[in-house]
């Protein structure tokens, strides 16, 4: 565990002390070095469930696949920045790259803390870096409102579950994940003890987000710089899930009742937010919203509380962080080109960049979750388990897949085919970086297809 | 000649990182034999290993 925590610490004396025209390479290889490293955490031999025991951390394969996608990501959203970033004084960029790593170090321990205090904290901490690079350096004067957004929702949502956990520790005695679930219930009279169930999974809701509750995102995603993009929507909605997979173990039996109209707004949004993504002109807002979508899918899935939910939510999580990493990716190719992020005035790049289109068209195959790819195995197993919670739920999830597929022909269609506009007259080749940072998104996808256990958590 | 001066002056930073794996290591080492330090060794729970078992759990 601290093989792990200890060199991403290091990394950032690392980012202030190397010279200037090494600083680049230097940050990007020594994080992809604790990536590869972070890969032994899949062959921990354990035989209680719990690996990389110390403390105040523990693994599970619940954990280990989300905490392995945090420490790919950090060297992914290093590369991406790296061209924007290259005009701005020197200070500044360390200062960027030192927050990216700070966001690794506070994901590392949320992700891996046993006390769910801990987790709470962590999951506090990562707003900071977060809210500094959506404020500090998005593009347009609008971030600071996405700022704000992003801020207030998250933490209007996330104080009550510190209530909920005060009250837990005051009744238990202990908020140890390792023993929570041989816990007693809570004493709690009728009505408090919903308020409490409330408490205690609003602010996941709120972070996956959920559908009502979700006008955050888009604002932070679009108006948030590349990294910021990525790791948002690739790691911290993620949070939510994971924040609600270990909490729900102990709200029992509460959910079974509670849940049922979370569970269909959840589904309900699935399809308007696909909807939206249909009629959209931004192209990051109709990532953004995309990923809204996706997420109401694993919403739903926690919530129905069966091995299969948890394992299509884990499942749909990582793939679904790939993928959207990778089309914000996409999106900032284009971006750093025309400077527009306005879909009807990036049309038909298939003619000036046809290998980025290649990219352009797995992502979108991967985005609609084609057959073999873990998309289509996260989505499969969460509208079964879905299905045996009631059938009816078959129309939503049936017609949420088909919208997915219309907005990801609709995305592709837009920016790759037709002819090129006229005010389109000198574009930049594309970089061997932006293949590199494509094909290091869209290869653990393609892999993960042929060991998906590594993701199915508990039940693998 | 290679200046090492000048080497080790543009590309000291490169040995933080392999120094935090380092110290990881050993910190997680510690830690480990420090869980284990009663791992078979308490009179209820002790046991015979079997042929080819190195521990009694992992």
């Amino acid at each position: 565990m601290l093989m792990i925590l200890i060199p991403t610490l290091m990394l950032i004396p690392t980012a202030w002390a190397s010279p200037l025209k090494w600083l680049w390479p230097t940050t990007l290889t020594h994080s992809l070095i604790i990536a590869l490293a972070s890969f032994t955490w899949f062959k921990a031999p354990s035989e209680t469930g719990w690996h990389s025991i110390n403390a105040y951390m523990a693994l599970d394969p619940l954990s280990t696949p989300l905490l392995i996608l945090t420490c790919w990501l950090t060297p992914l959203t290093i590369l991406a920045s790296q061209n924007h970033m290259s005009t701005e004084p020197a200070p500044r960029q360390r200062t960027y790259i030192t927050l990216l790593i700070s966001l690794q170090f506070f994901l590392i321990l949320a992700f891996s803390a046993t006390e769910i205090i801990m987790f709470y904290i962590m999951f506090e901490a990562t707003l900071i870096p977060t809210l500094i690079i959506i404020t500090r350096w998005g593009n347009q004067t609008e971030r600071l409102n996405a700022g704000t957004y992003f801020l207030f929702y998250t933490l209007a949502g996330s104080l009550p579950l510190l209530v909920a956990l005060l009250i837990l520790q005051n009744n238990t005695g202990s908020l140890s994940l390792l023993i929570l679930q041989y816990s007693d219930p809570l004493n709690l009279a009728p009505f408090t003890s919903k308020l409490w169930w409330a408490g205690c999974l609003m602010a996941f809701l709120v972070k996956m987000p959920l559908y009502g509750i979700h006008l955050w995102l888009p604002k932070a995603h679009v108006e948030a710089p590349i990294a910021g993009s990525m790791i948002l929507a690739a790691v911290l909605l993620k949070l939510g899930g994971y924040g609600m997979m270990r909490i729900t173990t102990m709200l029992d039996p509460l959910t079974k009742e509670l849940s049922y109209p979370f569970i269909i707004l959840a589904l309900w949004g699935v399809i308007m937010t696909a909807s939206i993504c249909l009629r959209q002109t931004d192209l990051k807002s109709l990532i953004a919203y995309s990923s809204v979508s996706h997420m109401g899918l694993v919403i739903a899935a926690i919530l129905t509380q069966t091995p299969w939910g948890f394992t299509g939510a884990l499942i749909l999580m990582i793939a679904h962080g790939l993928t959207s990493s990778a089309l914000f990716c996409l999106a900032n190719t284009n971006y750093e080109r025309t400077h527009s992020r306005t879909m009807i005035l990036t049309r038909g790049l298939q003619i000036a960049l046809p290998l980025m289109t290649t990219w352009w068209f797995t992502a979108s195959l991967a985005n609609l979750a084609l057959p073999p790819l873990p998309n289509l195995m996260g989505e499969l197993t969460i509208i079964t388990s879905l299905f045996g919670w009631s059938w009816w739920t078959l129309l939503l999830t049936g017609a949420g897949t088909l919208i997915t597929a219309n907005y990801s022909l609709h995305m592709f269609l837009m920016t790759q085919r037709g002819p090129l506009p006229h005010h389109i007259t000198n574009l930049d080749p594309t970089h061997s970086r932006e293949h590199l940072l494509m094909a290091l998104h869209l290869l653990p996808l393609i892999l993960l297809m042929l060991k998906p256990s590594l993701i199915w958590g508990w039940t693998a | 000649m290679v200046n090492f001066v000048a080497l080790a002056r543009e590309h000291w930073v490169n040995i933080l990182v392999p120094m935090g794996f380092v110290i990881g290591y050993y910190l997680d080492r510690k830690q480990d034999q420090k869980l284990t330090a009663f791992r078979n060794k308490s009179v209820l729970y002790s046991r015979e290993l079997k042929p080819g078992e190195e521990v009694t759990w992992k």
